[in-house]
């Protein structure tokens, strides 16, 4: 019996065949087809993959640091957070502190209040966890001296063409002076030192003094809400977890992940919208692949009737038209990828997509990509299957000689 | 195996007892073969002649395993075909049968010499072995030279020829020609009939070829006549 080695070849010959020595503005127009549905496919994930990286990094950057430590249960501060900051300084890539003081507060402008979070920091420790001082727009970020001075984000400040200017202040400047009613009921006066706008909607509505300001405020010393702990990589937070745990930090330890809510809420409705999308692409593609495959069997219906009759097996026939399908799709995935990366990614650095998480650039995931081709190249061979397999169904001299 | 020798004693390759086709056309039954019984002796060089309508191409078919009849019994080789599954009947094409089809049926995409070893290739031969054998049956057809020419750089003849060559590659058992002259002008056709004819006399090859044109018969070895399905003259 024939080797499946041998019928394999032969397949192959005669996919080659038929497009090398076929029409070859065919074929060209297939891949391009191919390529644009690859491009589909690869868009809209890589436009939801870029607002998820770009969510993550703000998350990271300006809200949340990579590691977040906490009071341990039943405790409202962390006692002495230098003694943990020691602990856990020298682990190899963690890369900076800040012990932070956080609390709720009313700010009120004129006529105009709202509530916030404020953070108190040791500004030169906040330099190392977060990108909130490299981001103001106005005025200057905190001293580690200053007192009676506070930044605000343009959520707060308002006039700056934030997406939340009907809760903000209206039109805080530098210079101005708010009132600030904290959660414990003390009251005061502040400078408007600076205003950041990270491009980060939630960092955006925080407000930061000093960490000497809020000890005065609180009339506490040596403590801290949460410690901010930066690490040189993303992704490892549980190998670090263990490690402080290791290293006696008894407080409670979590990743940036947990406190992003926005983040699985975005997945989850990506993970929808891209099922849907790809589900239609893939669908498109298949189709494309059917009709070129069809049109192709159907002109080619004389020669598959003779190609059965001198004994090619069916198989043989069937096979050489799912590798033309593949090579179709395979090419297609191969010029979409060069269509993503030379042109729309190249673009979308230039001209980013503004959203309310920040700029947002095209990110191609490797994962994605293995994915949406592995799933466009099995589409074009189940639609390069059936019009052949239809055709072979046929009797050898129908195919000859029918109408 | 069925060991069956011919009625007058020689070796036969194709025989057929009773062989009837009948078509469903609409409402009408129609009988394309009527109880054929006819054997075709090893290395013989015999047409199938008729007028249109005879049944010559539906017999040539049912010979060939391009169609299955309705009834009746075929022998080829010693092989019982009514036995065979369409796996085995296409196998049997590939390893036994040559074909040459009326129109010059080879594929336009690839060149003579790629039509020619397909079947050979089809058969599990290397590559080597494929040309070497593509060369060789191009090289009974006279076309050497044109072994890597595409079909549209080449005359009706020469491109039958090519389907001589293709038909030939796997050494057949038996030849089948379907009005291979029908689409040729009267060189070529004269071509082609005094290959078949070279074929036969020189290798022995048995070849069975349906045709319409009178002065064919002068040069086959033996005229089956049909006329509404059925063997109506035998001539040796």
């Amino acid at each position: 019996m024939t080797s499946t080695r041998t019928e394999l070849k032969v397949s192959a010959f005669l996919a080659y065949k038929f497009i090398a020595k076929g029409n070859r503005g065919t074929s060209a127009l297939t891949i391009l087809i191919m390529a644009l549905a690859f491009v589909n496919l690869m868009f809209t994930t890589s436009v939801f993959d870029g607002m998820g990286d770009a969510t993550e990094t703000q998350v990271i950057d300006t809200l949340y640091s990579n590691i977040v430590i906490e009071p341990a249960d039943g405790e409202l501060y962390i006692e002495n957070p230098d003694s943990v900051v020691k602990k856990i300084i020298n682990v190899p890539g963690v890369i900076g502190t800040s012990a932070q003081y956080v609390t709720g507060a009313t700010i009120a402008y004129e006529e105009q209040s709202g509530a916030w979070s404020i953070r108190a920091v040791d500004p030169a420790d906040e330099r190392t966890v977060s990108t909130v001082p490299d981001m103001m727009i106005e005025g200057e970020y905190l001293s580690r001296s200053d007192t009676r001075e506070i930044i605000i984000g343009k959520e707060i400040a308002g006039g700056h063409g934030g997406s939340l200017e009907h809760t903000s202040l209206g039109g805080v400047v530098v210079g101005d002076t708010v009132e600030v009613t904290f959660a414990n009921g003390v009251k005061r006066e502040y400078r408007v030192k600076g205003i950041f706008d990270t491009n980060f909607i939630q960092s955006n509505q925080l407000a930061y003094v000093t960490e000497k300001e809020m000890e005065s405020v609180l009339g506490i010393h040596d403590m801290a809400s949460q410690i901010l702990v930066k690490t040189d990589t993303k992704g490892e937070e549980d190998r670090f977890l263990n490690q402080f745990v290791e290293l006696g930090v008894h407080e409670d330890i979590k990743p940036w992940i947990v406190y992003a809510g926005i983040i699985a809420t975005l997945t989850q409705s990506f993970d929808a919208l891209n099922a849907l999308t790809g589900a239609i692409g893939f669908f498109v593609a298949g189709v494309t692949i059917f009709i070129v495959i069809y049109v192709s069997t159907v002109s080619k219906r004389r020669q598959i009737g003779i190609l059965r009759a001198i004994g090619i097996k069916e198989s043989i026939i069937v096979r050489s038209y799912i590798f033309q399908a593949v090579f179709y799709a395979v090419c297609g995935c191969i010029a979409g990828l060069v269509i993503m990366f030379a042109i729309l990614v190249p673009y979308f650095i230039k001209h980013p997509m503004v959203f309310p998480m920040g700029d947002v650039t095209l990110l191609i995931e490797q994962k994605a990509a293995i994915t949406r081709s592995a799933g466009l190249i099995i589409s074009a061979a189940i639609a390069g299957f059936l019009p052949s397999w239809r055709a072979v169904r046929e009797t050898i001299l129908d195919a000859i000689w029918g109408d | 195996m069925v060991e069956r020798m011919g009625r007058d004693g020689q070796d036969t390759i194709i025989a057929t007892r009773n062989l009837s086709r009948t078509y469903i056309m609409g409402k009408m039954q129609v009988t394309a073969l009527n109880r054929v019984t006819l054997d075709i002796r090893r290395g013989e060089f015999a047409a199938i002649m008729g007028k249109s309508g005879s049944g010559k191409s539906t017999l040539l078919h049912q010979l060939g395993l391009l169609d299955t009849p309705t009834e009746g019994e075929i022998v080829i080789d010693g092989v019982e075909i009514s036995g065979l599954s369409e796996a085995a009947r296409t196998r049997f094409r590939l390893e036994k049968f040559g074909y040459v089809f009326q129109e010059y049926a080879i594929l336009p995409e690839m060149t003579a010499l790629e039509n020619v070893y397909l079947p050979a290739m089809a058969l599990g031969l290397s590559q080597g072995e494929c040309i070497r054998n593509g060369m060789d049956a191009l090289e009974k057809v006279g076309l050497t030279g044109r072994a890597d020419h595409r079909p549209r750089e080449m005359s009706g003849g020469e491109q039958q020829r090519v389907a001589i060559a293709r038909a030939l590659i796997n050494n057949p058992k038996i030849l089948f020609a379907d009005e291979p002259t029908a689409n040729l002008d009267s060189v070529s056709s004269r071509q082609i009939l005094e290959l078949f004819r070279a074929l036969n006399r020189d290798t022995g090859q048995t070849i069975l070829m349906v045709t319409h044109e009178l002065e064919d018969a002068d040069i086959v070895d033996r005229v089956i006549w049909l006329a509404d399905g059925e063997v109506v003259v035998r001539e040796g």
